[in-house]
């Protein structure tokens, strides 16, 4: 209620304030509307006969429309394979992700032992080294492993994140110290007192991680794009330009592809806007 | 001896929170940059080494006309689209902060194209860039424009084509830090100037803009590093054409490595990029850690 009062309020003083507030709320608008005009125009195309196509930009919105790719595509291909194996690599490189830093991130923060300083510079050099400038090496190194062509390989490369540890190691850092003590004077192992205490105040920061994690695997492309040669083991940045190629003119196809591709993240990003956007600001702003 | 002995008790507690993320961050963290610079010594393919080539690759590298236009391509694309980003971001921000009952959809829409995989903002902007029949050229039919631009074809199109498709994609998330910023400036700061009479443009101008400096600051570096590392979406689109003159270092690196097979001149090359991307991110750790004190 308060909350609702308090909007109301500076509501009323931005209009106060503001003359061309209706014309920046317009323009927002037209803005937002070309942003999402592609989106929409895809879910369009997706739903026309299969084959179409037209010169004038209004036909495409237009009726007949029908369902009918989308079951081709679905029963025809092996895009929901590829939609799985998105969906699983990012799954477990998230949460491998949080597991490794924040365990890493808790003994940096809480544990005393020698050259702790040393350890903790030596694994923020990482944050200096780009994954795109050792993507060749890497490629010899999980060669020799034996990991090319697997899920492991696409996986376990990606989990060590120095910046995880940084944002972790600094929200440790704020745990209160009495809480702490009390429970390490009540026989807390250093095992019980990170998984019962300190990692469940910290689910604003793992949650953080978490989305930033998710997001950065599920758009990966360059590595995918090396290691995977198998078709059933593509994730969707692979898999899809199969359906794509420069100038074909086949549009329905494609762009049903795309549509299966996308439709989960859109209805997940509607669900978890408000999650989605603080965790970017709190990692963004500390990366 | 009793004091050293509780000293190893207390490393030996701490070692298997540290192993798991030590491991995989020397595998592939480390490990890769030493074994580029070794690579990079050798004449080596994607099956085996061959010989030690001391600094031939390097020497090639220097010499080749292929490496420097990618270069400058690279460079041209952080050129192209830092200074935009950060001002459609900033105008967006500041569009997203309105408080309407559209605050939701405004924001809403402009960060959905960054969670849609770079493959599909790809081949939507092909196929909305199609000669003929795409949407772009349909609609520019429609309101009396006869041209019938080729854009994948025509080099400056090509640009123009990578620059705005990649403002569309990326440039939410960029929004996002802003708004965040934005939201942290104190509402008594707006309050007070209001009593002393500032107009609308000098509360932007002495009030709104200096609090956003430090994360435009963040914003800038952070897209600078980020555009080195463009890739995915011009490969996907232009294919790094026409005839080259869109395709970025990386893609190089890709085609020598992976098509040309010449996994050592590749990893001398992933150097260049390297060296380049750690003197940018020395310097953007620097400015963030100035900022802090």
């Amino acid at each position: 209620m308060a909350e609702n009062s308090r909007k109301k309020r500076a509501k009323i003083l931005e209009k106060k304030r503001d003359p061309f507030r209706s014309l920046k709320i317009a323009i927002g608008l037209g803005v937002a509307v070309i942003f999402i005009f592609p989106i929409i125009w895809m879910l369009f195309v997706s739903i026309k006969p299969d084959g179409f196509t037209t010169t004038n930009p209004f036909e495409w919105f237009a009726p007949p429309y029908t369902f009918s790719n989308y079951i081709d595509l679905i029963m025809n291909s092996l895009i929901l394979k590829w939609l799985w194996n998105s969906l699983f690599v990012a799954t477990i490189t998230t949460i491998l992700t949080l597991f490794i830093t924040a365990l890493a991130a808790f003994a940096i923060s809480q544990m005393k032992f020698r050259f702790k300083n040393t350890i903790y510079i030596f694994f923020l050099l990482g944050l200096m080294i780009p994954g795109e400038a050792t993507i060749i090496p890497l490629y010899e190194i999980v060669k020799n492993l034996n990991m090319i062509d697997s899920y492991a390989g696409l996986i376990l490369p990606m989990i060590a994140s120095p910046l995880g540890v940084i944002i972790l190691k600094s929200f440790f850092d704020g745990v209160p110290q009495e809480i702490i003590e009390s429970a390490t004077i009540d026989g807390c192992s250093y095992f019980k007192l990170f998984y019962k205490i300190v990692l469940p105040l910290a689910k604003p920061a793992m949650a953080a991680i978490g989305i930033f994690t998710f997001i950065g695997s599920w758009n990966n492309f360059l590595w995918p794009y090396l290691s995977i040669l198998s078709e059933t083991l593509y994730t969707l940045p692979v898999g899809l330009p199969v359906f794509n190629s420069n100038y074909s003119q086949a549009y329905v196809e494609p762009m049903t592809a795309n549509a299966i591709a996308s439709i989960p993240v859109i209805v997940a990003f509607l669900i978890f806007e408000k999650q989605i956007v603080k965790g970017i600001s709190f990692t963004g702003i500390k990366g | 001896m009793n004091s050293k002995r509780k000293a190893w008790m207390q490393d030996l507690r701490a070692i298997p929170f540290l192993l798991p993320f030590f491991i995989a961050y020397m595998i592939f963290t480390i490990f890769p940059i030493l074994k580029g610079l070794e690579m990079s010594l050798y004449d080596w393919n994607l099956v085996r080494k061959l010989e030690f080539v001391r600094l031939e690759n390097y020497k090639d590298m220097i010499g080749d006309q292929f490496f420097w236009d990618s270069l400058w391509n690279t460079t041209l694309f952080v050129i192209l689209t830092t200074p935009t980003m950060v001002a459609l971001a900033l105008g967006l921000a500041l569009l997203a902060n309105l408080n309407t009952k559209f605050q939701t959809f405004l924001r809403g829409s402009f960060f959905l194209p960054s969670i849609l995989s770079v493959a599909v903002i790809s081949f939507l902007a092909i196929f909305m860039l199609q000669p003929y029949n795409g949407l772009i050229n349909s609609v520019l039919h429609l309101i009396g424009i006869e041209a019938e631009p080729f854009w994948m074809a025509d080099k400056v199109l090509a640009w123009v084509s990578i620059v705005v498709v990649t403002l569309w994609w990326t440039v939410g998330f960029n929004m996002i830090l802003f708004l965040a910023s934005l939201q942290d400036i104190p509402e008594s700061l707006y309050e007070a100037s209001e009593i002393d009479g500032a107009t609308r443009w000098e509360q932007f101008r002495y009030i709104t803009f200096p609090q956003l400096i430090p994360i435009g600051r963040v914003i800038l570096l952070l897209q600078i590093l980020a555009s080195y590392k463009v890739f995915a979406q011009i490969l996907l689109i232009t294919g790094g054409g026409p005839s080259g003159s869109t395709r970025p270092l990386i893609q190089y690196i890709y085609e020598v490595g992976f098509t040309k097979n010449n996994l050592g001149y590749a990893a001398a090359m992933s150097y260049a990029l390297f060296f380049i991307l750690l003197v940018l991110s020395i310097v953007q750790l620097k400015s963030q850690r100035s900022e802090g004190n």
